[in-house]
């Protein structure tokens, strides 16, 4: 059995605007946990490190969330680099959260590298009482996209597992894009205890 | 939206610049309430990287004059080859800050420490090479090392024995002060030659390894030897044949960014298009007041401004030219020691009055930093120069003209011009013209750290720059999902 740090890992992006439920599902997703309480923004996560298997072979999953960053839209440019998939999540209850996706996905489309794996997410699927976006127009989107689509509550855990699955599934099937986000022979290692998280070679 | 004027903050940074940037990483663990703003709607300031859209886009605060006489020119000629054209603009990144980093310096070990390294491709700074202006050939590679001085035949015999002694010198200067101290004021080249007996062709070659923007009459001694140690013995320090990295994306740009990204992580909140219009120190509430360009006021206990230029005379400005080229100019980049890593960077160094032109005289050096496609700064089969002098009024047909010396002189004949971004740079506090990372922006940082965070920074309960990992690079997190 390989070690964790050899495996290939892949590297997905959090986006979209402030309160859609990024976090929540993330932390859902890697902790199984989920906090009631409504919190402004995510202190103290930078990643989350996830092992997924897709059809027998073990990945390990970088997961990026925005840190706040979103809040003003001051992601930079480097939070993109060497990402193989973006998942955009908006939040079902509410309508300017669906109406700024557009802008998320031209930011994404700029500034990921060409051929990322895209997936847009309704979130707050418990709160349908109080829904303002139809799944319809959430698919719409998303096939205006070419990318996949889903509706998931962290609260209740359902779908909480789907997008990550499947944005890898599509991920694992572009050779391509897979050897892009690998570090190259080039790179220079200055850390005492080998080389940064990156650099699984993941062929 | 919660307005940012609700907040009491404790620290307010104007700016994210590389100082500024790395400051608010010294933060990032603290539980200070932390507004990190820039007037720019892009990170970096005066060490930001560019798409070529962004070049487009970009005009300089004439208020602050660090940028001037901004010049842009594309290639227009249309030809089929991809390599033999602009590509598109995302597949640039132009950085103002092409400053390499030597393998000694103290900002790698806190990037290490600080664990935003993670983040972060070092590349490796290969081949040095110097122009002679006479030829052939025109460029000679410099000397990697002792077994590469014993190996030129291009020194003969007494003058190898000459720069051995230099060298030997050199690397242990400061134990030495009574070979220098009593001429610590002279040129570096009056020294080499009265002192050491070097030729007129190996004071040149060991002149280049400063990195000095001056004429060699004003590179004196004390300034030069701590920096010909530096580069001597930082050769070898994280592998062999080299002595220098650059961070993959764009060098300080990008370190700039993911400290930025640290800050938020920790809890900063980022403004970015928002400067600070004033700023008012209230005194008996021991708080400042600062007014933004948005229209809001905030209070805070620390405010670090936005660095303006330098003290007046000391104050220096370089001239830059950045060229994109249709060529990787592979010739610069050969592997000279075994087991080196590709070299992203090779670094070309015109001594004074190498180039000849009719129009001027080249009384400083030029420096061209030579980025390979490996850095992500262009597209495969291109490369990227960049070319910097001291500013004089002759200094663009310098750099145009050190642009093509260096393009001839490689005799790759695809190589030519596809762009060329020229502009002018005041030194800055914060960014100081240098072609190498200086250690003293540290020195700054952490007394800036120092006085932010108060007896937490002196009593040693924070060290500064000293990080456990983020959770989530812990196994313990990792699940074994099935499909």
């Amino acid at each position: 059995m390989a070690s964790d740090e050899s495996l290939p890992t892949l590297k997905i992006l959090m986006i979209g605007p402030s309160g859609a439920g990024k976090s929540a599902l993330l932390i859902r997703y890697c902790d199984d946990q989920f906090d009631n309480e409504y919190s402004t923004a995510t202190i103290g996560v930078d990643f989350k490190l996830k092992k997924l298997s897709v059809h027998g072979k073990p990945y390990r999953l970088n997961l990026l969330d925005t840190a706040g960053q979103e809040r003003f839209r001051t992601l930079s440019n480097s939070y993109y680099r060497g990402a193989h998939g973006v998942i955009l999540v908006y939040d079902i209850s509410n309508r300017d959260s669906f109406a700024a996706m557009e802008r998320w996905f031209e930011e994404a489309e700029t500034n990921a590298m060409p051929g990322a794996v895209m997936y847009l997410v309704g979130s707050k699927l418990d709160k349908t009482a109080a829904r303002q976006v139809s799944a319809d127009e959430g698919q719409r989107l998303a096939e205006k996209h070419g990318c996949s689509f889903c509706e998931v509550s962290a609260k209740t855990r359902e779908n909480v597992r789907k997008p990550f699955v499947d944005i890898v599934n599509a991920i694992v099937k572009d050779p391509k894009l897979l050897s892009a986000g690998s570090r190259r022979g080039g790179t220079v290692a200055v850390g005492g205890e080998g080389e940064g998280w990156g650099s699984g070679c993941a062929c | 939206m919660e307005s940012l004027s609700d907040t009491k903050w404790d620290v307010v940074i104007s700016g994210t610049g590389l100082q500024h940037s790395l400051l608010a990483l010294a933060l990032s663990r603290s539980d200070k309430k932390i507004l990190h703003v820039d007037h720019n709607e892009y990170y970096g300031g005066a060490e930001a990287a560019f798409s070529l859209q962004e070049v487009d886009e970009w005009h300089p605060d004439s208020s602050t004059g660090t940028f001037q006489n901004v010049t842009l020119w594309k290639d227009d000629a249309d030809t089929s080859s991809q390599s033999n054209k602009l590509s598109f603009s995302r597949a640039y990144t132009l950085t103002l800050s092409p400053q390499i980093i030597y393998t000694k310096s103290k900002l790698l070990g806190q990037l290490v420490s600080s664990k935003v390294y993670r983040q972060l491709e070092f590349q490796a700074v290969g081949n040095w090479w110097i122009y002679n202006g006479e030829g052939p050939p025109l460029l000679k590679r410099l000397p990697n090392g002792r077994e590469d001085i014993f190996r030129d035949q291009g020194i003969d015999n007494r003058a190898k024995r000459s720069l051995m002694k230099f060298l030997k010198f050199v690397v242990d200067f400061e134990n030495q002060p009574e070979l220098w101290e009593a001429d610590s004021e002279c040129s570096l080249q009056d020294f080499l030659s009265s002192r050491f007996q070097l030729p007129p062709h190996l004071q040149s070659i060991i002149t280049a390894l400063t990195l000095s923007l001056d004429t060699p009459g004003r590179t004196i001694v004390k300034w030069a030897l701590p920096r010909i140690s530096r580069h001597l013995t930082s050769i070898g320090v994280f592998g062999p044949g080299f002595g220098a990295v650059i961070p993959k994306w764009g060098g300080g740009a990008e370190i700039a960014q993911v400290a930025c990204r640290a800050g938020a992580v920790g809890g900063g909140v980022y403004v970015l298009g928002t400067g600070v219009t004033n700023a008012v120190d209230d005194r008996d509430k021991e708080r400042w007041r600062i007014e933004l360009s948005n229209g809001e006021t905030v209070g805070t206990k620390h405010y670090i401004p936005h660095s303006g230029s330098a003290n007046g005379s000391n104050s220096r400005m370089v001239s830059k030219t950045i060229a994109v080229v249709s060529s990787t100019l592979s010739s610069l980049f050969v592997n000279s020691t075994e087991g080196s890593p590709l070299a992203a960077v090779s670094v070309v160094v015109f001594p004074s009055g190498t180039l000849h032109l009719e129009e001027a005289t080249q009384d400083c050096p030029v420096y061209v930093m030579v980025h390979s496609s490996e850095t992500g700064e262009c597209p495969a089969g291109q490369c990227v120069l960049y070319a910097t002098t001291l500013y004089s009024a002759t200094s663009k047909p310098i750099l145009d003209a050190a642009l093509s010396s260096l393009i001839k002189s490689t005799e790759c004949s695809d190589a030519r011009l596809l762009y060329t971004l020229y502009y002018d740079q005041q030194e800055d506090i914060s960014s100081p013209c240098d072609l190498a990372f200086d250690d003293r922006i540290l020195e700054n940082v952490e007394e800036q750290w120092k006085e932010a965070m108060g007896s937490e920074g002196a009593d040693g309960s924070s060290l500064f720059m000293q990080f456990e990992e983020r959770r989530g690079i812990n196994p313990d997190d990792d699940n074994d999902d099935d499909y």
